[in-house]
């Protein structure tokens, strides 16, 4: 409008008026009764390159898959081409030009890369072809089009993903963490194609928690915070910095000094309980870190930085990691979980269902198993077993009607406390938590924390992965921070506050200013 | 890896090749065209049920009814014969019990959602059943010679039944190949959840792919009353575990998307010569089951490994990528002072 258009080395220029390809207004999503999305606005211009932020679980995802047609909102309209529309399916998306590269691209591994493109395409075989070959070069893909598209790699992949979406006309095209597994060659190639594409007119979405690559990239940025835009702005007008702020909750101030007001106790005297030397594998390269006795220690990063890898590896589930572990100076050589636990090291997954629990059994079963050789010499001794039973269940108040209540019937807390009472009943001196608290009520969170507490008072080692910042700024004495598979920072306690962390779990280091 | 992997009946093939020429070795009739083609002969039936279960295993699932379904269409047959039905219209009426177990099949795999295994398992029993209770527990016999005919008639020296088999392996190969919704077969195995997106219709394929299954049973047991001229209660017993053998042998992966109609066909060949190979190097019949399993054993183990082989290099593959990023990357630290 009035606004007189600052210089920019871009053809795109974020302050146009162009209609919008696409319109979301008033967005709402809620899954098991909890809201995920609250009032979502946001559009996209032809042309124009939008980048969506945030941490994990703020709803970017579930934006864009809305948009798709892979979920329907509970309430809000879309506009395509300011025409209301409500899709059912992804198709019915495809058929408006909206197509979405999902983070693992689905291709047919054992087709050739023809075949995947023309799949459920009803044109002419001679004609797709003629296209084929014309967007193929444009797009800059360099494959043959009789290869297996199973032996491209990631990159390319992508880029025939990009095809199927434009061979369908697509306007609006979705990248969902497109780069996170190129390498930097690949993606300098992919955000060239994504600005040739844009001076083409079509409309592109960006999700990345990349920020340089971001602030490189897009024309204009919209951050997320527990299902709200907080913050949009065309990207010349925004830094690292602000970016950051916005992905942090409100009262992170306040947060900061009460938690600066309680005291803290220096552990640095006591003895290691957990040393690991150059631990590498292929999700992480060379981390070292120790928690002493009556340490906790989080592991801050985002979801794929490598922190459930490297808790794995640590205590031997992984056997191709390379490196040292020394649990109370000994050394446990190669990877074996039996005797990392034998010297006292236990593991509580992130997947309880998967790897925790048996959900079909009677819960004391989950609490004793692997304690079974101390309950009785050849047999189990079911008194013995109901005395331990009934202490963890005294001391993690687990609400069950009996000890041999199936563990499925239990809600999601008192499973995890079930969880927890199989860990420390093989009385550990090192415990690595892998998100103790996902899906578990507010109650049963306090009694968790209570918890660590207080095993950290017994002189226990815990080395806590989250991926809820606020709750391992809260918890931890020292915290470790990864990113893309390396510790990229280590703060201690006096210097921890949300904004250092999240910044480091965002890729951006040293910031201590912001 | 993937060239080996695509050669692969190539590879049955030239072990094939192999086995003629050393038991032959050991006994040279075996080398006389009469007895080679006597093992093409009596291979027709596992070849059907073999391309008929490739089907299915295409899209990632099983069919263990296969061999009762062979059953259930050859008592049909035999039953319809013996009612004194003509020919023509008895074959039909076959053929039509087969589609139909297949498209039971298929009912409660795709509308009722039960796992193939169960599914197939339940029908099994029931198909199985069904003859027992068709016949009262006894064999077909006396069944019009008109059948047999066509299992001795020969056109241009070579047994009818396998022209007939030629032409189908033929044509179900270049169906395979060229006609559009057939890739859908090989695509909803590959990545069930990508087709679905792509919009290729998942469940029409699964029940298009179990029905075939069907048919190409009830195409074997036709073969199987003319060859054998009665029917007893073991019609097929067992063809399943044989057919998803010879398909495995031949390439076909049990994870779906990959293999051919001649994967079938030289898996199935494969399996009846060694059945041959046995009694040439006079080696007691009752041996004939535990060749076989161990055979499948090592097809089986074979396939495991090969795809073991395949993961490991994809896993170095990432591996690399993230070495070369950690080279090339220049560490964040600089980048954002």
């Amino acid at each position: 409008m009035a606004k007189p258009a600052t210089p920019s080395p871009d053809h795109y220029d974020p302050q146009s008026d162009k209609t919008p390809l696409v319109e979301l207004k008033n967005i709402w999503k809620v899954f098991a009764g909890v809201p995920v999305l609250k009032g979502i606005n946001l559009n996209l211009r032809p042309g124009e390159i939008h980048a969506l932020l945030g941490g994990n679980g703020s709803g970017k995802s579930t934006t864009m898959k809305i948009l798709s047609g892979v979920y329907i909102p509970e309430r809000g309209d879309i506009f395509i081409d300011g025409q209301r529309r409500v899709f059912h399916s992804p198709n019915e998306a495809h058929k408006s030009g909206i197509y979405m590269v999902p983070q693992e691209p689905h291709i047919f591994p054992h087709l050739s890369v023809e075949e995947n493109l023309l799949l459920g395409l009803d044109i002419d075989v001679g004609e797709a072809r003629e296209k084929i070959t014309r967007l193929a070069q444009e797009i800059g893909f360099e494959s043959g089009l009789s290869e297996e598209a199973g032996s491209l790699s990631i990159a390319n992949q992508q880029l025939l993903e990009i095809i199927r979406g434009l061979l369908r006309n697509a306007q609006i095209l979705i990248l969902d963490e497109p780069t996170s597994a190129l390498t930097f060659r690949e993606v300098e190639h992919l955000f060239n194609r994504m600005r040739t594409l844009s001076q083409r007119g079509i409309g592109i979405f960006f999700i990345s928690h990349r920020l340089n690559e971001v602030m490189d990239i897009s024309h204009r940025i919209s951050v997320l915070r527990e299902g709200r835009i907080v913050l949009a702005a065309p990207t010349s007008e925004l830094n690292s910095q602000k970016l950051v702020r916005a992905m942090l909750p409100e009262d992170a101030d306040v947060r900061e000094v009460e938690r600066r007001a309680r005291s803290a106790q220096s552990r640095e005297a006591s003895e290691v309980a957990l040393d690991v030397q150059h631990l590498s594998s292929d999700a992480f390269q060379d981390v070292s870190f120790q928690v002493r006795a009556g340490e906790v220690v989080g592991l801050a990063g985002l979801v794929g930085a490598g922190r459930t890898e490297v808790a794995e590896a640590v205590v031997g589930l992984d056997p191709h990691a390379r490196g040292r572990v020394f649990i109370k100076g000994q050394d446990v050589k190669k990877p074996d979980a039996r005797r990392s636990q034998s010297l006292g090291l236990v593991y509580v997954p992130e997947d309880r269902h998967a790897h925790g629990i048996f959900l079909d059994l009677p819960s004391l079963y989950t609490m004793t198993a692997t304690i079974l050789d101390r309950l009785g010499r050849y047999l189990i001794s079911r008194k013995q077993e109901e005395v331990v039973g009934d202490s963890y269940r005294e001391q993690l108040s687990i609400r069950m009607n009996s000890l041999y209540q199936i563990a499925r019937t239990l809600s999601g807390g008192n499973q995890q406390k079930v969880v927890l009472a199989k860990a420390l009943a093989s009385k550990p001196d090192v415990i690595i938590l892998d998100e103790p608290t996902r899906g578990v009520d507010a109650s049963a969170r306090q009694d968790v924390y209570h918890l660590i507490h207080r095993l950290a008072e017994q002189g226990v080692g815990i080395l806590l992965i989250s991926s809820e910042l606020e709750e391992i700024v809260d918890l931890s004495d020292r915290i470790l921070v990864m990113y893309q598979g390396r510790i990229i920072q280590e703060t201690q306690r006096a210097d921890i506050s949300l904004q250092k962390i999240m910044a480091a779990a965002f890729g951006l280091q040293g910031e201590a200013s912001l | 890896m993937s060239r080996i992997w695509r050669s692969r009946e190539l590879l049955v093939f030239l072990l094939l090749i192999l086995l003629v020429l050393v038991v032959g070795l050991i006994n040279p009739n075996f080398w006389r065209a009469r007895s080679l083609m006597h093992i093409l002969n009596s291979s027709l039936i596992l070849i059907l049920v073999s391309i008929g279960e490739m089907f299915v295993i295409l899209t990632r699932g099983i069919d263990v009814s296969v061999g009762a379904i062979l059953g259930l269409s050859a008592v049909i047959l035999g039953v319809a014969l013996n009612a004194g039905v003509a020919l023509p219209l008895a074959v039909l009426l076959a053929l039509a019990v087969s589609v139909l177990a297949g498209m039971v099949n298929a009912v409660g795999i795709t509308f009722l959602r039960v796992p193939p295994i169960i599914m197939t398992l339940g029908t099994l029993g029931v198909y199985r059943g069904l003859m027992l209770i068709i016949t009262g527990g006894s064999w077909i016999e006396t069944i019009p010679t008109s059948i047999k005919f066509f299992a001795n008639w020969h056109i241009l020296g070579v047994r009818f039944f396998i022209w007939v088999t030629l032409v189908i392996v033929i044509f179900t190969a270049l169906l395979l190949r060229r006609f559009k919704k057939a890739r859908y077969l090989y695509a909803v195995g590959d990545n069930e959840e990508g087709a679905r997106l792509m919009d290729i219709p998942v469940r029409k394929t699964l029940f298009t792919a179990y029905t075939l299954a069907g048919l190409f049973a009830g195409i074997a047991a036709i073969i199987f009353v003319a060859q054998i001229g009665f029917v007893p209660m073991q019609a097929g017993n067992g063809q399943e575990l044989r057919a998803i053998a010879a398909d495995v042998l031949g390439g076909v992966n049990l994870t779906g998307g990959v293999g051919t109609p001649l994967s079938a066909l030289v898996g199935a060949i494969f399996l009846t010569a060694v059945d041959s190979a046995l009694v040439f190097v006079k080696v007691p019949g009752y041996w004939n089951n535990a060749v076989g399993g161990a055979i499948l054993l090592a097809a089986v183990y074979l396939d495991y490994r090969v795809r073991r082989a395949v993961a490991a290099q994809q896993r170095q593959a990432r591996a690399a990528v993230r070495k070369e990023n950690n080279h090339l990357n220049p560490s964040t630290r600089e980048e954002q002072a």
